[in-house]
């Protein structure tokens, strides 16, 4: 039984259709990694399953229930989103930051109650971020700023966390990290999470499930042994791949790749995406 | 969640800034063109003074103090709302149309309204706060998209034109009108505040009493509403729902104020301002600094204006101005 599915979901801006029809099960306590060329929607739908933004038509269902009639706060206490590089709070402390995630739990005026305490100091522990409880999340690196949006995403003690490139700007050694903290959720405590990825190594190497979208369409959606293949690669991103194993985790990667001549077209038009229309200025 | 010394530092400001309102509050009532020395205010409040003394401090100036101390909390709280939803530290109520919604309704009903004398002054702040309202409502009808909600950029815009719009409506308004009449206009437009007699401290009143408690219990949503959108969706703030209320909320407020000082720019502007680069984007320490911030500079930019020129004295509104364009400048340079 799945506890998240979306069914013949549409999403656009206007005439654009950038998510057509689609229909997906999200597996539960697994990690499931959105993957896709840029444009073909896959942070659209990210955005459309978490309510961010809203479809034009057909449901997002959440233990039986169409989300979009759920109240909003009881949905928080269910999914927490990462969004796409949060905007940095300024002058805000990181143990505040991390202390907005408790907001679904919260009536009257706010005040945190022990447990609170009690959750954001364990979500400040699993991060690695403890340290900095009282430092200005401005004078952070942004590995260490990334996990502490990870960890106001913890506190708000939700079974399901959907990430839009939670790697996005960092270093190598820091995409690791964020990305093992989210395989040690998922599996130590059975948390279902969900992503979007652009490296498609890193998407093989830690997802259990991957749905490939290309124009707002699943490609192909499955295991990584099924979807990392020659075949699926070249549908999705019209690269000519190669694919090997990781000698060291044995999932399947892609060794090296080349453009498929001809074929390949600029994807990258302009797409409004929901963070353009609502600049911040 | 917020450390003890910053709420430490916000109760000696707030503690600073009572000190300096009493303070600059006992200074103005003893100060103006009757006379009412400083030794004859205490006995005087104590019922001992004479009938011009006690006409004075209890009919004139007190309750001008008052007003005066009202309007500018509730311009400085329909600031900082609108500078949380807006995620826009240049707006205040002017952008939502408050100003010049007030000053067109003004202006038609001066001039083309035959009026009693009796009941003027009481039905001008009707006036002035319903165009106000309208206004707002108009700017918030147009800049609202079907698709995407209200966007605080497309209600700054839409703002900002009827703004423009309304302000040229009023000056070809008044430029067929008769001298005196726009003698009285010009000078609600600069924000002199006339509305001073007890009635119009019971018209300001109720509004904060109500909602000065209920944008605090807001606070948290204001901070997460500040933060970033799909940051407060997340963790399930009714984002269109919240608007809404705080964006009446913020009007009211305004509106409330204005309808009693006339056009009174930068207050709102000032206060939040300064209030949260004190404490930080927390509003719930911010917004008590900003209350009392607002009342202070009115009071004090009245007080000074009041008392700077005879007989009449400098608007408040272009006092506030003096103070606030350096600051406003100052932003923007740092920018």
């Amino acid at each position: 039984m799945t506890r998240l599915y979306t069914e013949s979901l549409n999403i656009g801006y206007g005439e654009r259709h950038i998510v057509k029809n689609l229909s997906v099960k999200i597996p539960d306590k697994k990690i499931t990694t959105i993957i896709g060329p840029n444009g073909c929607g896959k942070s659209t739908l990210l955005k459309a399953i978490t309510r961010i933004i809203s479809q034009q038509s057909g449901t997002v269902v959440l233990d039986g229930k169409d989300i979009s009639k759920v109240n909003t706060k009881l949905l928080a206490k269910k999914m927490a989103i990462l969004p796409q590089t949060p905007e940095s709070a300024s002058g805000l402390t990181v143990g505040e930051l991390v202390s907005y995630g408790r907001f679904p739990y919260q009536s009257g005026f706010g005040r945190l109650t022990k447990k609170d305490y009690e959750v954001i100091e364990w979500a400040l522990d699993v991060t690695g971020t403890a340290d900095f409880k009282f430092h200005p999340v401005d004078a952070l690196s942004g590995g260490q700023r990334q996990r502490v949006w990870i960890a106001m995403a913890l506190a708000q003690e939700t079974d399901i966390i959907f990430l839009d490139e939670p790697t996005t700007y960092l270093d190598m050694a820091h995409q690791l990290e964020v990305l093992e903290l989210l395989q040690k959720l998922n599996k130590e405590q059975e948390r279902t999470i969900i992503m979007v990825l652009h490296d498609l190594n890193q998407a093989a190497r830690f997802a259990d499930y991957i749905i490939a979208l290309k124009d707002g369409e699943v490609v192909k959606a499955g295991t990584c042994e099924e979807v990392i293949t020659r075949d699926v690669l070249r549908k999705v991103f019209q690269i000519d791949a190669e694919i090997g194993r990781d000698p060291r985790t044995n999932k399947p990667m892609c060794i090296t790749y080349n453009l498929i001549k001809g074929d390949y077209k600029h994807e990258k038009t302009a797409v409004p995406v929901y963070s353009a229309v609502s600049v911040n200025y | 969640m917020i450390q003890p010394a910053l709420i430490r530092k916000q109760r000696i400001i707030l503690l600073i800034l009572m000190f300096l309102i009493a303070f600059t509050g006992i200074i103005g009532l003893g100060m103006g063109s009757a006379a009412l020395s400083y030794d004859r205010l205490l006995p005087t409040i104590l019922g001992q003074g004479t009938f011009k003394e006690e006409f004075v401090l209890f009919s004139i100036r007190l309750p001008r103090m008052i007003i005066t101390l009202l309007a500018g909390m509730a311009l400085a709280l329909s600031g900082s709302i609108l500078q949380g939803i807006t995620r826009n530290d240049l707006a205040e109520p002017g952008i939502i149309g408050i100003n010049s919604g007030a000053g067109v309704a003004i202006t038609v009903f001066f001039l083309y309204f035959p009026i009693e004398v009796g009941s003027f002054v009481y039905v001008l702040p009707l006036v002035a706060f319903l165009g106000a309202l309208v206004t707002a409502l108009l700017i918030y009808l147009f800049s609202y998209k079907r698709k995407s909600g209200l966007q605080p950029v497309n209600l700054v815009l839409t703002g900002i034109g009827f703004s423009f719009a309304f302000s040229g409506a009023m000056i070809v308004l008044i430029s067929s009108a008769e001298r005196q009449k726009v003698d009285f206009i010009a000078k609600w437009l600069a924000g002199n505040i006339w509305g001073t007699d007890w009635p119009f401290i019971w018209a300001i009143l109720p509004w904060l009493v109500v909602l000065i408690p209920f944008t605090l219990y807001k606070a948290n949503r204001l901070n997460l509403l500040s933060l970033s959108e799909p940051v407060a969706i997340g963790v399930g703030v009714s984002l269109e729902k919240e608007r809404l209320t705080l964006m009446l909320t913020a009007i009211a407020l305004a509106a409330s104020a204005v309808s009693v000082t006339g056009e009174i720019a930068f207050i709102g502007l000032l206060a939040p301002h300064i209030a949260k680069a004190l404490v930080g984007p927390r509003h719930q320490l911010s917004i008590p600094i900003a209350l009392l911030l607002g009342g202070f500079l009115l009071l004090l930019a009245d007080t000074i204006g009041r008392n700077a020129v005879d007989p009449e004295g400098i608007p408040a509104g272009i006092m506030v101005a003096l103070i606030g364009a350096p600051y406003f400048i100052y932003l923007l340079m740092k920018k």
